[in-house]
């Protein structure tokens, strides 16, 4: 007699009543959330970038659009490289998933190292702070939530290329949380679509 | 490993092949190409508010095309769409509201 | 009566737990039906001490011009008493509710996540612990020139004097700003406030995805959705409501935070911040927030009510879809907590008409409760007196929301105590009313006994006649140009009279409190005994015996319609009336004999320490923050994060649940759940007696 939650728990879809995993559909639900967690900050910073009479610098007037535009490039590429793993998994290859597992984090770095980049040229050389103006505020909450967010996806990249390493592949338990782990990093790339429309280039006045 | 192997994650009928997932970043690539080359234009013809417009429209398609592909909704349960769909509904909604209210954005009419 | 209990022997560092009893057992217990419990006396204990501070509160307003309380005392009781009512009580004790009974209304063995359930529960209890820190640790300091402190610089970064309430928030538990930001709050208190609410609020986020999963994915053979207990549906779209709201609760606590820590300017009129948009994303929240803490209440209400009519649910399908469109509209409504704060006209128009049309979908469901009980045969049993009493008092509670939506109505009522009446009579006569009827139905699900009828009664009585003594009075006082939130009135305001009164009422629901924690605690032991159905109930969660064996189901469920338990004992005759089936007491008997004895294997999660230990180190990392400017506040971010992340690892390496193969000898590293090998009954490890006793009767081999 099949024993529901032991079933559902071990992720055996025929026996979940909608016929998704339990961590798969969490992750989802958890996704659906996040989006009012972005909206707010995004909200929050067309609220101040469009006020006008601030003293400081405004993040629109020192935004580098080609560096910028490099960095998204390479985020859109590192989703590339996430799908790519997870098909190699279904077609178990562990290898060619540990390889573009590490892709997808190296990919994530250089898109981290590129904020951090830039949050230094604009600090040093514009003297714009969290404090110099809300617009400032606004940006570098807005980015720097996104950074996190890159971040712990890279930290748990790397686990899983750490864990694959180890034990000479992942199992099916690992390979669901690859899965979820992927679906975390698109989540991710598609905020920073936004962002890079509206917060960059739709921000800069003409 | 067990019996249910049939259950590899992630496996339904359709999958879209390593060859076609570059074809899809490819073009991820030129749609981001576009939307930067037309910051310059605009900033150097003045698009007004046809730059906006094409803008939001390219990163919406680049949206829905991560969202459909790489994360894979085009071929899941529906209710996966759903709840992602309402959750993407409600924050515009919502947050359209309170611009509003905030002057930042004008409700004709 | 004994547990069998295989686990491996290591998987990390340290040896997995495998007690289920004694103080280690609760601590690592991964059982919704023991978490909830803990999440269940956790808010009660903070309803005393919200209850202290109302009467403290209360002392104060009962006589004009008092020097009972200074201004900044009573500043700080009033936030402490709503931050503490709301999300220390009437929250978690939903949450008790949801944890404990969800599973059970479906047919589960669990929740989705075990462990995650318990980490919710962990860092729910540690986010209260930290919140109310603020009495030894905080510093509450008059603000200063405008010149102001950029961020929270306040001198005295470390523990704060012993001035027991200065210590305590005092910007209101809704925290406007910038009164609640670094210059006119300096010091430490409103960083208690906002950093404990953001912990808070991950416990009931991550709550939220665990329910949600659990509703969609758990559900017995034939529970469809439209065939779940009102009190499941409810509990689903109260999650719903959690996971979009708190995101928004988070990223508001986050920009005051960092207005106060960082010295960003999102709320600072001097930096060019906006207070109003502080407004709008608290509110956002907020009001979600309020059917967040009504919803449950009603489902609790939809279960008692059709009970003790003996009669079917009037308009089932309506009641849930109601639920799901008070929910739904309550996302459209929250600028009307703002309509004097100076929002357009047209935003003003907006949001009044849709408020108005929330009553809509609350009225179908106040019909409905009322067409349950109209001709039925009513048991005055004292669920039911509550049950009874919410449906009167919210409706009361819901007619002068009513008049709020009304804007220029509002102008006038706004600040006043007319709206300290409307919302006690919603969340007092409505919420506890309704928690109170769940408490004295379930009890029995608890710990196989019936609550004491006669105190029951005089608990009822009591409360009823101390709350509305209490709060009706406040309906005139407020019209009468009564003021909120303002720490004494003039003796020729008149309003000395009525205010007496409320605090009589108010001593008088202490009262009836303290009989009913009497009650509880004697109907625990010398209880009678309940035996497996003794309301004569409908829904599946009564076919198990009580008190609530450890694996709930013996065997998983097969529901085959709305009500399924009502319908095994009972037909309709030819005028539609209910006739017990002859068999009904031997179905009754072979249920316990079942639920007690079962045949096959049964498969549980293993308890785990790591929600407990990862729940820990986020207090330390918050405290960090308060105290970043130190060095040891910088230590402490980084040993509250690397507790955090360790436990993660450990989390992520620990298996709950594998594909495994039970017989002896079998390798016991892939081994990890505890066993119920047939002919055992633990029914006896889900006993809160156990809390309180000690170690139980459970021996461990």
């Amino acid at each position: 007699m099949s024993d529901l939650a032991h079933d559902a728990a071990v992720g055996h879809p025929e026996h979940e009543s909608t016929g998704i995993e339990n961590r798969k559909l969490g992750m989802w639900v958890f996704l659906s959330s996040e989006f009012l967690f972005f909206g707010a900050l995004i909200s929050n910073y067309l609220l101040y970038s469009n006020r006008t009479g601030f003293e400081g610098v405004y993040p629109a007037e020192i935004y580098d659009i080609p560096f910028t535009s490099v960095s998204s490039f390479v985020l859109l590429m590192s989703s590339l490289t996430m799908v790519l793993a997870h098909n190699a998994l279904t077609r178990n290859d562990q290898n060619g998933a540990r390889t573009w597992l590490f892709a997808t984090a190296a990919l994530g770095a250089v898109f981290l190292g590129g904020q951090v980049f830039e949050f230094t040229e604009f600090i040093v050389e514009y003297d714009m702070t969290l404090s110099t103006n809300p617009a400032a505020s606004a940006f570098y909450v807005l980015t720097g939530f996104h950074g996190t967010h890159v971040a712990i996806g890279v930290i748990m990249l790397l686990s899983l290329w750490g864990i694959s390493r180890r034990r000479g592949g992942l199992s099916e338990k690992h390979g669901l949380n690859l899965e979820l782990v992927g679906l975390y990093w698109h989540f991710v790339d598609i905020i920073w679509i936004v962002i890079f429309t509206v917060v960059y280039l739709l921000s800069v006045p003409v | 490993m067990t019996s249910e192997q049939h259950d590899q994650p992630g496996q339904h009928d359709h999958h879209p092949t390593p060859a076609q997932y570059w074809k899809i970043a490819g073009l991820l690539a030129v749609l981001t190409a576009i939307e930067v080359s037309l910051f310059y234009i605009d900033h150097a013809l003045g698009l007004g508010i046809f730059n906006a417009i094409m803008l939001l429209g390219l990163s919406a398609v680049k949206f829905l095309v991560v969202v459909g592909w790489f994360m894979h909704v085009r071929y899941e349960k529906p209710m996966i769409s759903r709840f992602f769909t309402a959750g993407f509904v409600l924050a515009c909604s919502l947050y359209l509201v309170v611009l509003a209210a905030l002057g930042v954005v004008a409700i004709r009419g | 009566m004994t547990a069998t209990a295989e686990r491996p022997t290591i998987t990390t560092i340290f040896r997995r737990p495998r007690s289920t009893s004694g103080l280690w057992g609760w601590i690592t217990t991964v059982d919704h039906k023991k978490i909830g419990i803990m999440y269940g006396y956790a808010a009660f204990t903070f309803f005393i001490v919200g209850g202290v501070e109302a009467l403290l509160l209360r002392i104060q307003l009962a006589s004009a011009n008092s020097e009972f309380l200074t201004a900044g005392a009573y500043n700080a009781l009033f936030t402490m008493h709503g931050t503490t009512m709301i999300f220390l009580f009437v929250m978690p004790v939903g949450a008790a509710f949801m944890n404990y009974l969800l599973p059970l209304l479906i047919g589960a063995r669990d929740v989705a996540f075990p462990r995650l359930n318990a980490l919710s529960w962990w860092i729910f209890f540690f986010g209260g612990i930290f919140l109310y820190s603020t009495f030894i640790f905080g510093t509450s300091v008059p603000p200063v020139s405008p010149g102001g402190i950029p961020g929270n610089l306040a001198a005295g970064g470390g523990p704060g004097s012993f001035n027991f309430l200065a210590t305590s928030p005092d910007g209101g538990w809704f925290g406007y700003q910038p009164n609640a930001g670094p210059l006119y709050s300096p010091g430490t208190a409103m960083d208690y406030w906002a950093l404990g609410l953001q912990i808070l609020g991950l416990a009931s986020l991550i709550s939220s995805i665990n329910f949600i999963v659990t509703v969609f994915n758990m559900r017995a053979k034939g529970m469809r959705l439209l065939r779940m207990p009102v009190f499941a549906w409810m509990s689903t779209v109260v999650a719903f409501l959690l996971l979009f709201s708190l995101p928004i609760i988070a990223v508001a606590l986050f920009m005051v935070t960092f207005d106060r820590q960082f010295g960003t300017l999102f709320f600072a009129p001097v930096g060019g911040g906006d207070p109003i948009l502080w407004q709008h994303l608290f509110w956002l929240f907020g009001h979600p927030e309020v059917y967040i803490l009504i919803l449950p209440a009603m489902g609790i209400v939809s279960e008692v009510l059709p009970v003790f009519s003996r009669k079917p649910l009037f308009g089932y399908s309506a009641v849930v879809f109601a639920g799901a469109a008070i929910a739904f509209l309550g996302f459209g409504v929250w600028a009307h907590h703002m309509f004097a704060s100076g929002i357009t006209p047209v935003a003003q128009a907006a949001f009044g008409l849709a408020t108005m049309t929330i009553a809509i979908p609350t009225g179908i469901k106040i019909f409905n409760w009322m067409g349950t009980m109209w001709g039925g045969r009513i048991k005055l049993s004292t669920p039911m007196l509550f049950a009874s009493g919410f449906v009167a008092m919210f409706t009361i509670g819901g007619l002068s929301g009513v008049t709020h939506s009304i804007v220029p109505s509002d102008w006038q009522q706004t600040d006043t105590y007319y709206i300290v009446a409307h919302f006690h009579y919603v969340l007092f006569g409505g919420a506890v009313f309704g928690i109170f009827a769940g408490l004295y139905y379930w009890f029995p699900k608890l710990t196989g006994r019936v609550m004491n009828p006669g105190l029951g009664k005089t608990h009822f009585w009591l409360q009823f006649i101390g709350f509305n003594l209490t709060f009706a009075p406040m309906h005139w006082l407020g019209l009468q140009g009564m003021v909120r939130r303002t720490w004494k009135y003039a003796p020729e305001t008149g309003l000395e009279t009525w205010n007496v009164a409320v605090t009589v009422g108010a001593f008088i629901i202490a009262v009836s409190i303290a009989v009913f924690m009497y009650n509880w605690y004697h109907s625990r032991r010398h209880g009678e005994l309940s035996g497996l159905d003794p309301w004569d109930a409908r829904t599946i969660e009564w076919t198990i015996p009580n008190p609530t064996p450890e694996y709930n189901f013996a065997t998983p469920p097969e529901v085959t319609r709305l009500d399924h338990f009502w319908h095994l004992k009972y037909e309709e005759d030819e005028e539609g009336r209910a006739v017990r089936l002859p068999e009904a007491d031997q179905i009754i008997a072979d249920l316990e004999y079942d639920g007690l004895n079962p045949r096959h294997p049964i498969h549980l999660p293993a308890p785990s320490y790591f929600p407990i230990i990862m729940a820990s180190g986020l207090p330390l990392i918050f405290y960090g923050i308060i105290y970043h400017t130190t060095t040891w506040g910088k230590v402490l971010i980084g040993i509250g994060a690397l507790i955090s992340l360790s436990a993660l690892i450990g989390w992520a390496i620990e298996p709950l649940e594998e594909p495994m193969d039970h017989e002896p000898g079998h390798d016991v590293d892939e081994f990890d759940e505890e066993i119920i090998e047939p002919g055992d009954a633990s029914s006896a490890d889900a006993d809160v007696s156990s809390l309180v006793d000690g170690e139980m009767e459970v021996s461990d081999e």
